[in-house]
């Protein structure tokens, strides 16, 4: 491991925004330890510059024209470059960290997070670690573990892995039988399996529900 | 998203269809005023049918195949063909009942109506009183050519002559052939601005006349000069049975002009009414005069006094109009007199004679019987009876009485009479129970469906039409309502699509900025020393500034992104959302969900959405409540959602979210919900909005949501006056 004191970490800044990119620049040129090796405002560019000057790390927009956050992170593994990439994003749904993730993404930060978090995570990726603030990571692992079912279809998926028919449910619930069918339909649809039996093991396995008796 | 929308594909659609639709009508436009349509014609008498033909005036009535008119009447017409027939011919054979008229063919005919000439076209026939074939043209007056008939013996009734019109642009030939001269005598006018096209017909004047083999045949300049040039006229007469040729209609003897000479008067006569007077124990012969108002199925005779009936008369052949002397034996009934064994005499031909108007209980007196006579009545049924006459069951009143009509061209007539319709009919009014089978006062017998005549049809309120009525305009309801809530649905769209837009644009603009001048403030700050502390305190501040200013826009930015309802569980986004907002905290979200979930219009659900995320940042940002409750109730038709906390409730933070609630209250107010917010000093606030959702419309629901609407309109009609009063001060 090289020393990381004598060594600056060489940051790329890719963002479409010229506000952001200047003021980015601005902002790690005056941190010892983090040397700016350039900037770029789209992906193609930001690829280009990595073929010729190598980075130590990228801080990535998600939303830009052309090539996005995402088509780089796998636009880079495609090309076997090997960077460490923190999503730098002002606005995050659950679905944007989840697909950053999925596509390689060592960190996620937000555009307003403080100096001091901004550097940890760049010092914490740039180490081998990942970093994601504490809310994204709740939020992370709770898109992990959810899937697409609503509210309701979950309490049914609850009662059905409890052994209940769907009358019972339906008298549980306070809706009507044909109302549970569909729910149950739904829920082996949207879990992609065959039967009900196997959604609720299905459901269990993946932490979707708890059985407590 | 399914925007943008291609509303030049429609308009393209919709323009198609308008030229398509254009196209069709100028070619259906075209075909019916085709000059040719329909040509060449030919009748189907002998078939027994001729629902084509239009009869204005006369009697006219199929008998064995040939068209039949009795009557004297002066002009009667018999139409049918396009009026945008052009250049054809018209033939027929034409055979006269009378000696003082004549009988015809009429071309291009157009504006007709009942009475001599009243009508615009040319007219061509045979004529008996000056053994002339004429030709003419009427247009509501009438300008004649005459020209002599050259045969010996000129032009006698019950005999067949052969007739030809031709009419080619302004030109107009007529021709006549018997069988015994086959050379055509023609007659021909050239007619500048004459009358163009029209249709054919057939016409009497003053005399009966029997029609047969009518043909007509699109005409070319060719068939005119040969026309002209008196070649054989190209009769059909190979078609011709030979039998009826030579054979005579209704006996061969006409009522010569000798005949006519040796009538004389009768000294003898007496009234018609007199002949009840007669005794009934001992026949009495005796001799009237009158006028024949019936021939067929019996003779009927008519003078200003009364009617008689003479059954089997010996008699030359009858026409209605014909005057006559009958002598016979007299048997007197009760209300009318027969006359057996009679002969009749025909005196002259006279103008048929006109009905007595009469309403139906003066009928039923008997006081009319044997006379021609013209009642109203609605039809009430009508049947074929087993001896192939047909019957119509009417009524006046109280009065019923039945209608008796001959086949023939009467069924197409018959066939089309609706149950329930107001009818004007003349006939001869019987009373006799051979006629009405003692189940009607009295019977009429009509003489032609000319004596009918639909004065109204059946009321159109009708039980069928009534429910079609109701069923339409539900129906149409139905798609009134369905097209408004998809025209205020893709409103909502294109609101949500705006949000989004603007959404996005505050993201690519106002944020980043946002972000790029705190990170420039941020590493101004990282270059300035230490001791400088009065700068680096306003620099914090400014960086602090900007940082919350960013958080600001991005909650703008959360609150506009639709993305939440994209799922349509409104239950599900205000948890997100609520989530979202607690993050770090330690405020507990609880979701309770109530009763069969169903989709709500996405109006509605925008709505309630705004108004929950709203109620949710209230609960969150300045309530300080530990519990934060989210309820969303299905019942019916209704939608409940509930936000509670138990936090400080509303009094002390009154002044900042009066805002709030204005605005929470505005939304509700445009979907029409009903918004509630209950709370109390450090016992937290409760916010609820009931919205009403659109009931699902079936088959089976719909009466009772029908039923439903109206009581609670009527209820809402009754308690608008106290309801503002309730409104809660915001």
């Amino acid at each position: 491991m090289p020393d990381l004191r004598n060594t600056p970490i060489r940051v790329l800044i890719v963002d479409d925004h010229p506000v952001v990119l200047a003021g980015l620049s601005s902002m790690l040129g005056t941190q010892a330890g983090i040397e700016v090796a350039g900037s770029a405002s789209s992906g193609e560019d930001a690829l280009e510059i990595l073929l010729s000057t190598p980075a130590d790390l990228v801080l990535l927009d998600l939303r830009m024209p052309g090539m996005n956050g995402i088509d780089m992170l796998h636009a880079l593994k495609r090309a076997k470059i090997s960077v460490r990439v923190i999503i730098l994003t002002s606005f995050e749904t659950d679905e944007d960290i989840y697909r950053a993730v999925q596509a390689g993404a060592q960190g996620y930060l937000l555009k307003d997070a403080p100096q001091s978090d901004m550097l940890e995570a760049i010092r914490a990726v740039h180490a081998g670690r990942r970093y994601f603030p504490r809310h994204i990571a709740a939020r992370l692992a709770e898109r992990m573990m959810r899937t697409n079912l609503t509210a309701r279809e979950l309490e049914v998926l609850q009662m059905l892995a409890r052994g209940l028919t769907n009358k019972q449910i339906g008298s549980a619930l306070d809706i009507s039988g044909n109302t549970v069918r569909n729910h149950v339909n739904s829920v082996i649809e949207k879990l992609e399996v065959s039967d009900r039996t196997e959604a609720a093991t299905t459901a269990i396995h993946r932490g979707l529900i708890e059985v407590n008796d | 998203m399914k925007f943008p929308r291609l509303p030049g594909r429609r308009i393209m659609i919709g323009l198609f269809s308008g030229l398509f639709l254009a196209l069709g009508l100028l070619l259906l436009r075209a075909y019916l005023h085709s000059p040719s349509r329909g040509l060449p014609y030919r009748d189907s008498f002998a078939g027994g049918t001729s629902d084509e033909w239009k009869a204005l005036g006369g009697t006219w009535e199929l008998v064995n195949g040939l068209m039949r008119n009795d009557s004297d009447e002066r002009g009667a017409k018999l139409l049918t063909g396009s009026p945008y027939w052009h250049n054809y011919s018209v033939e027929a054979d034409i055979k006269l009942l009378g000696t003082s008229g004549d009988a015809g063919l009429i071309i291009r005919s157009s504006n007709e109506e009942e009475g001599v000439n009243d009508y615009s076209g040319y007219y061509t026939g045979v004529r008996t009183v000056d053994n002339m074939l004429v030709l003419g043209r009427a247009a509501h007056g009438w300008q004649e050519i005459m020209k002599p008939y050259p045969t010996p013996g000129g032009i006698r009734p019950f005999q067949w002559y052969h007739l030809k019109l031709l009419a080619y642009d302004c030109q107009i030939a007529a021709a006549v052939t018997t069988r015994s001269n086959a050379a055509p005598t023609v007659v021909a006018i050239n007619d500048p601005g004459c009358a163009e096209s029209g249709r054919v017909g057939l016409r009497s004047y003053s005399s009966g006349g029997v029609w047969r083999n009518v043909v007509v045949h699109p005409a070319t300049h060719e068939d005119l000069v040969e026309m002209l040039q008196g070649v054989r006229a190209q009769a059909d007469s190979e078609h011709r049975n030979q039998a009826i040729w030579d054979s005579e209609f209704l006996g061969s003897q006409p009522h010569s002009e000798e005949e006519k000479a040796n009538a004389g008067f009768n000294a003898n006569t007496q009234s018609i009414a007199s002949l009840s007077l007669t005794s009934s124990a001992r026949p009495t012969s005796a001799t009237v005069r009158g006028v024949v108002i019936l021939t067929a199925p019996m003779l009927f005779v008519q003078d200003s006094t009364g009617g008689v009936y003479i059954p089997q008369p010996t008699a030359p052949p009858l026409k209605v109009g014909d005057e006559v002397e009958v002598a016979g034996d007299v048997h007197p009934g009760d209300f009318s007199s027969t006359m057996e064994h009679a002969t009749v005499r025909v005196l002259w031909a006279r103008t048929p004679m006109p009905p007595l108007s009469v309403t139906a209980s003066q009928a039923s007196t008997g006081k009319f019987d044997a006379e021609f006579v013209e009642v109203q009545g609605h039809l009430t049924g009508k049947e074929r009876s087993p001896d192939n006459t047909l019957i119509l069951d009417l009524d006046e009143g109280a009065q019923s009485f039945r209608a008796i009509m001959n086949p023939g061209r009467s069924d197409y007539l018959f066939s089309k009479l609706k149950l329930d319709s107001s009818l004007r009919l003349r006939g001869i009014c019987v009373v006799d129970s051979a006629f009405t089978h003692n189940l009607t006062p009295f019977v009429l017998l009509l003489r032609s469906n000319e004596d009918l005549e639909v004065l109204a049809g059946p009321p159109w309120w009708s039980t069928g039409h009534v429910i079609a009525i109701v069923v339409a305009s539900l129906l149409l309801a139905l798609v009134i309502n369905f097209v408004y809530h998809r025209i205020a649905h893709w409103r909502l769209e294109a609101v949500l699509e705006e949000r989004q837009r603007l959404a996005h644009e505050m993201h690519d603009t106002l944020a980043q900025s946002f972000a790029g001048i705190g990170f420039q403030l941020q590493a101004i700050r990282n270059r300035l020393p230490e001791n400088n502390t009065g700068v680096l305190q306003q620099l914090d501040l400014a960086r602090d500034l900007v940082r919350h200013s960013h958080e600001e826009a991005r909650r703008s930015i959360a609150t506009l992104r639709p993305e939440s309802l994209e799922s349509e569980d409104i239950l599900t986004a205000l948890d997100l959302c609520a989530r979202r907002m607690v993050e770090g905290g330690t405020v507990q979200v609880v979701c309770e969900r109530a009763g069969d979930q169903r989709p709500i219009p996405l109006r509605i659900a925008d709505t309630l959405y705004r108004i929950g995320q709203e109620a949710v940042a209230n609960a969150v940002r300045h309530a300080q409540s530990t519990i934060l409750t989210i309820r969303l109730k299905y019942s019916q038709n209704l939608a409940c959602l509930q936000i509670e906390d138990n936090g400080t409730g509303l009094e002390e933070t009154n002044g900042l979210l009066g805002f709030g609630i204005r605005g929470m209250r505005r939304r509700a107010q445009s979907i029409s919900a009903d918004f509630h917010i209950e709370s109390k000093p450090g016992q937290g606030t409760r916010v609820q909005i009931t919205a009403s959702l659109p009931p699902r419309i079936t088959l089976t629901t719909w009466p009772k949501l029908f039923w439903r609407y109206l009581r609670e309109y009527w209820n809402n009609a009754r308690s608008s006056k106290y309801a503002d009063s309730r409104s809660y001060r915001g």
